[in-house]
């Protein structure tokens, strides 16, 4: 009872408290307990809680410990009542297919246009705003006998998965969008893939690279860009094909430092699984992993020096590679073979590092402007630059292909049915910009286009040449690395 | 009632005005079409709401401010998804010992640290949210690691009925804030926030009454990420105990009103509406906006909107009860028009108050 | 050997750093007892400050020092004047200081967002990527320059709190606040000059950081973080204490590499952080504080 009246004249005006001591009354139950003199007063420590240990107090303790669970035991009912409560069931819903052909067709996306990948989310937008603008201007995607225009409605997910969710949720079930195309980075589009395949509606995006978005045995969800294990696949070919001409050694020692994402646990895959189908020919030294914005990478750096390995292989986003390849280059380290993944070629690294920094530096992506003097590279490169005035990346290539494959899907399925187009999506073979010239949805990737990335190495006369695959190289890679005074 | 005089908002009127808020919502659904995509924004809503209750029990109720309790969260998430698809228990069992084991972790970082006073206690949490976030990104077997961990489609409730789960859990931690409250732990909890060694005095035994209401907190926040996993059938560490997410549960109960029921459980209604608006127009601005209301919030209300809401009915002229105080932190000196900051330690002098 | 030397030389080089950050923290928890946790805010736009005058004014980041300390210094006082002076102090005012200033951060983070979008930024000066001996091994000249730098602010700041009168004020009112205004400082003043000296520092450590780092307005959230971690484990006594509390830091960092992966070597401070908090809570040096 006094505990309600002390706790009362606290939470009430402080002149009131200033005027009633603090302790009322000792309550009955504690009487044999000394409220006065603690001697705690004197400890210095941020506030130490009181411990009271008299076996009366213990039998307190039980006594309150058991009104305690009773009291308590009203949850558990309420949850058994929820359990067992019936939810309403759904009405019927689903997605409707019409054997009519609507006079647009909407396509529901989103992007990441603003928050930490908006640079990203940016540059894909205009892929598929290009493609989009190339239907419309050819008079639409032919759908059965008519001709039917495309209309995109692009939303900003702010690179939050919740918010992708959401909006997807929104776009397919209250804007009802016939189709819909992904948004950028995995985890996004991996948690967006889970609204499109539960609303059965064929889904297909250009920014998702990890296999674990694929491997989960989705119908709906088709990716454009190739697992990045291709991208370390397709290094290590390039490798591969050094160390039988004799230009670097057999076996190679391998260091792989790779980010605790997705990307780069993919990436490290690749190069493990070449390395265990070329047996003898490499040595896995250093294999760590770290996390994003490091702030020291010395540590590692140091055990991959210390280890005189040929092959520095990382995977790393941007900042994480400006560090690192700083400290590289400050603390005098080189090595035969220096890739830090898709990093190195672009624009970006040389000028945040200087031209000497980014020396001789490999990478790969999945498509570069290089590739396009002929034909449909031709034909996409330059409507790209007269639109936006600048060189497509390869951001813009897969999400511009994304929306190709759809509307060729489309086209090629003769309706706006969701189960046609999905199969149609699911057997496509199509001319494409992406290397191996063709693009398709293999079933046995889980629906994800499969093919070589494109391997560049940075020259000292500023070019970064297309050195691999052998089909649609610019210029030769060099190797060993020949900034290395060994 | 005893006779005591209790806040406005832990009146009985109150609690009935709830009951029939919750049955209002339950049946709405059923009478009006909402769209879909309304429906499974308000079943997540119920959720954060839920969420925003559980911190405010140790943020406003002890008045410990968490900044990582996200990590209880994302720890009943992954547990409850781990159990959905290693064990296929049906969906309520697996957020339950999420919840469960969510509730242990809490106690397992919280007993030694919950000694810590004000900052300190603050600070630890950061260091413990952010921890988790990396072990947990590390471990790749329990929770796939970057990668996340996916729950198979067409298991598990739908969204559409997680709108009625998620109301259960909103009713089982509004019927738990008011119990907590009205009982003598809450009583004692009034007491360990002013001064924890003058309850100790009286008999208050500080490290129990903390205890209990950190493992209470964080079994609740452990139900919530397993619903939240549901609700997503994927989750990946990065997104699950991130700083970000903690901190949304800070600016829901503060700025909806700390330590009272109604401020968090509206701060979460109006931090998901200004989500759900600025997207559409300024989705560049809704951080900023936060830590403006925030500011806000701090200097002129500190019991955020309910307080708002508070003055507004007050204004409005319903009878003020004599000495009601206005909730856990605030005072309510009917003289005093301009809200004092509470003031419960003696201010160093030479220092305004809100001058 | 040659390789613990090594390492040990980039830990001292990387404390330094880490020191640097943490001394306006250190500074403004100690005399307000407020968690300034809009450090990081300031830290991130101060390392915006510094790209934009290299970038626009082609001023040497090392040699923009004065033009930002004097910018963050005003920054520190319009702060106090405007928001911190509000609030009561003492372990109430505490938690509302914490709420208040994250607040200030948040909003920090949207103007900067507004400003120059979330792409990450860096500063390229010519001598990035050029490299110092010490000891046989080769270290950044940035990083070492950075590390003098922290240096001499650590021994501005002794000399400051030591020698002037303005020090001897600052670390009366850390001490009993109550007592100086009856000896006639104006505890307000000294309350809104340290302020404004933590935010100087906060702006000497984002310039810092610009030069050895890429950035975008999120940044300063793991800084702030291990700063805690610093002051901390150095305790709020002294300057010298966050120092020794900086190098503790950067060497469990960096050699903890040989026990944990280095996946993990980042969790080690938010570890350390809690362990000492619970067993030590005055830090590894700090001295027993009267509350």
């Amino acid at each position: 009872m006094s505990l309600e009246i002390l706790a009362n004249s606290v939470t009430t005006a402080p002149d009131r408290r200033s005027a009633q001591p603090p302790f009322v009354r000792t309550p009955p139950s504690m009487a044999h307990d000394d409220p006065g003199c603690r001697g705690r007063r004197q400890d210095l420590k941020p506030s130490a809680a009181v411990n009271w240990h008299s076996t009366g107090r213990g039998l307190e303790m039980t006594s309150k410990i058991l009104r305690l669970c009773g009291q308590l035991a009203v949850l558990p009912i309420i949850v058994a009542l929820a359990a067992t409560a019936c939810a309403p069931s759904q009405r019927g819903g689903g997605g409707g297919s019409s054997g009519e052909v609507p006079d647009t067709i909407t396509i529901g996306a989103t992007l990441p246009l603003t928050g930490t990948e908006s640079k990203a989310g940016a540059r894909q937008k205009e892929g598929y705003e290009l493609a989009v603008d190339l239907a419309n201007e050819a008079g639409g995607i032919q759908v059965g006998g008519k001709r039917v225009k495309v209309q995109l409605k692009l939303l900003d997910d702010t690179t939050d998965q919740a918010k992708a969710v959401n909006l997807a949720q929104r776009l397919i079930t209250q804007d009802k969008v016939n189709f819909f195309l992904g948004t950028y980075s995995t985890p996004l589009v991996e948690a967006q893939s889970t609204v499109a395949e539960q609303n059965q509606i064929p889904y297909v995006n250009g920014g998702g690279a990890s296999t674990s978005i694929y491997g989960k045995g989705f119908k709906w969800i088709f990716g454009t860009l190739a697992s990045v294990e291709n991208l370390s696949l397709t290094e290590m070919q390039w490798i591969k094909k050094q160390q039988d001409a004799g230009r670097l050694p057999k076996p190679a020692k391998v260091a792989i430092v790779w980010e605790n994402t997705s990307h780069g646990k993919d990436f490290r895959k690749g190069i493990m699984d070449f390395a265990k189908q070329n047996a003898g020919g490499y040595q896995i030294a250093v294999d760590e992993s770290f996390e994003l914005d490091g702030k020291d990478f010395s540590a590692v750096l140091n055990k991959v020096r210390a280890a005189k390995v040929d092959l520095f292989m990382v995977d790393a986003h941007l900042p994480d590679f400006l560090t690192m390849q700083r400290q590289y280059i400050s603390s005098g380290m080189c090595n035969k073979v220096i890739t830090y993944g898709a990093r190195g070629a672009e624009a970006d690294a040389r000028q945040a590092l200087g031209a000497k920094a980014v020396n001789y530096i490999m990478s790969a992506v999945w498509w570069n402007a290089q590739l396009g003097n002929r034909g449909l590279n031709k034909t996409f490169v330059d409507a790209f630059k007269s639109r936006y005035k600048k060189d497509p990346e390869w951001y813009q290539a897969t999400t511009y292909e994304a929306a190709r494959a759809l509307f060729t899907a489309i086209s090629n399925a003769g309706s706006v049915d969701k189960q046609k187009v999905r199969d149609a999506l699911s057997s496509l073979r199509m001319d494409s910009i992406l290397p191996g010239g063709t693009l398709s949805f293999p079933a046995a990737t889980g629906g994800q286009a499969n093919y070589s990335f494109v391997v560049q190495q940075n020259l000292p006369d500023g070019t970064s040449p297309i050195i691999y695959p052998e089909d649609v190289k610019t210029g030769d890679g060099v190797a060993p690395n020949p900034a290395c005074k060994v | 009632m005893r006779g005591l005089r209790l806040p406005a908002w832990l009146s009985g009127r109150t609690l009935l005005l709830f009951a029939a808020g919750l049955a209002v919502l339950y049946a709405a659904p059923l009478v009006l079409s909402m769209g879909d995509y309304t429906h499974n924004v308000m079943g997540l809503t119920f959720m954060f709401m839920a969420a925003a209750l559980a911190w405010n029990w140790l943020g406003g109720y002890v008045g410990q401010i968490s900044f990582g309790h996200s990590a209880m969260f994302g720890v009943g998430g992954f547990v409850a998804a781990r159990l959905a698809l290693e064990l296929s228990l049906p969906f309520w069992a697996a957020w339950c010992i999420g919840g469960l084991v969510a509730g242990i972790y809490a106690l397992l970082w919280g007993h030694p640290t919950l000694r810590l006073r004000g900052p300190y206690f603050a600070i630890a949490t950061i260091g413990v949210g952010e921890a988790t976030r990396l072990v947990a990104t590390y471990w790749d077997e329990f929770t796939g690691g970057s990668s996340g961990l996916s729950l198979p489609i067409g298991q598990g409730p739908t969204k559409y009925a997680l709108y009625w789960y998620g109301l259960y859990l909103l009713a089982g931690a509004v019927a738990l804030s008011y119990w907590l409250r009205r009982s003598r732990i809450g009583l004692g909890l009034l007491a360990i926030k002013e001064d924890v060694e003058a309850a100790g005095d009286v008999g208050v035994n500080a490290t129990f009454y903390q205890d209990l209401v950190l493992f209470l907190s964080g079994t609740v926040m452990g139900v919530c990420g397993g619903f939240y996993a549901s609700y997503q059938a994927f989750i990946d560490p990065q997104d699950m105990f991130s700083f970000d997410r903690s901190i949304g549960f800070i600016l829901m109960a503060v700025i909806g009103g700390i330590g009272t029921i109604l401020g968090p459980a509206l701060g979460a209604v109006v931090f998901v509406m200004i989500q759900e608006f600025l997207l559409a127009t300024y989705p560049q601005l809704y951080l900023g906006l936060y830590g403006l209301l925030l500011v806000l919030v701090i200097l002129f209300e500190p019991l955020g909107i309910s307080g708002l809401l508070l003055r507004l009915g007050r204004r409005l002229g319903r009878r003020p009860t004599p000495g009601v105080a206005a909730g856990g932190i605030a005072t309510s000196s009917s003289a005093a028009e301009g809200e004092q900051q509470p003031v419960l330690e003696s201010p160093r002098p030479g220092q305004g108050g809100a001058a | 050997m040659g390789q613990a030397l090594s390492l040990a030389v980039s830990a001292v080089l990387l404390a330094g750093f880490y020191a640097a950050m943490a001394y306006g923290l250190g500074l403004i928890y100690g005399v307000l007892r407020v968690v300034n946790l809009a450090h990081g805010g300031l830290l991130m736009a101060s390392a915006y400050l510094t790209w934009q005058l290299f970038t626009r004014f082609h001023i040497d980041p090392y040699l923009a020092i004065p033009i930002v300390l004097v910018v963050f210094f005003g920054a520190g006082i319009a702060m106090y004047k405007g928001l911190v002076r509000f609030l009561p102090r003492g372990a109430a005012g505490g938690v509302q200081s914490l709420l208040l200033l994250f607040g200030t951060w948040l909003v920090l983070r949207n103007v900067a967002y507004l400003l120059f979008s979330g792409d990450d930024q860096a500063v390229r000066t010519s001598y990035s990527t050029a490299a110092v001996r010490i000891l046989g091994n080769s270290f950044s000249l940035n990083r070492v320059v950075v590390f003098v730098i922290a240096v001499l602010a650590m021994l501005a700041l002794h000399v400051l709190l030591q020698r002037t009168f303005l020090g001897k004020a600052i670390r009366a009112v850390a001490q009993n606040p109550d007592s100086c205004t009856l000896v006639g400082i104006d505890v307000e003043r000294v309350y809104a000059l340290t302020f404004g000296i933590g935010a100087a520092l906060a702006g000497l450590a984002g310039l810092l950081a610009s030069t050895l780092f890429a950035f975008n307005p999120a940044f300063g959230a793991e800084e702030v973080l291990r700063s805690f971690v610093i002051i901390v484990l150095g305790g709020m006594g002294s300057v010298v204490g966050i120092a020794l509390g900086a190098l503790v830091l950067a060497f469990a960092e960096v050699f903890s590499i040989y026990l944990v992966p280095s996946y993990l070597t980042s969790a080690v401070g938010f570890v350390l952080l809690v362990v000492v908090l619970v067993v030590r809570p005055n830090g590894l040096f700090g001295r027993r504080e009267v509350a």
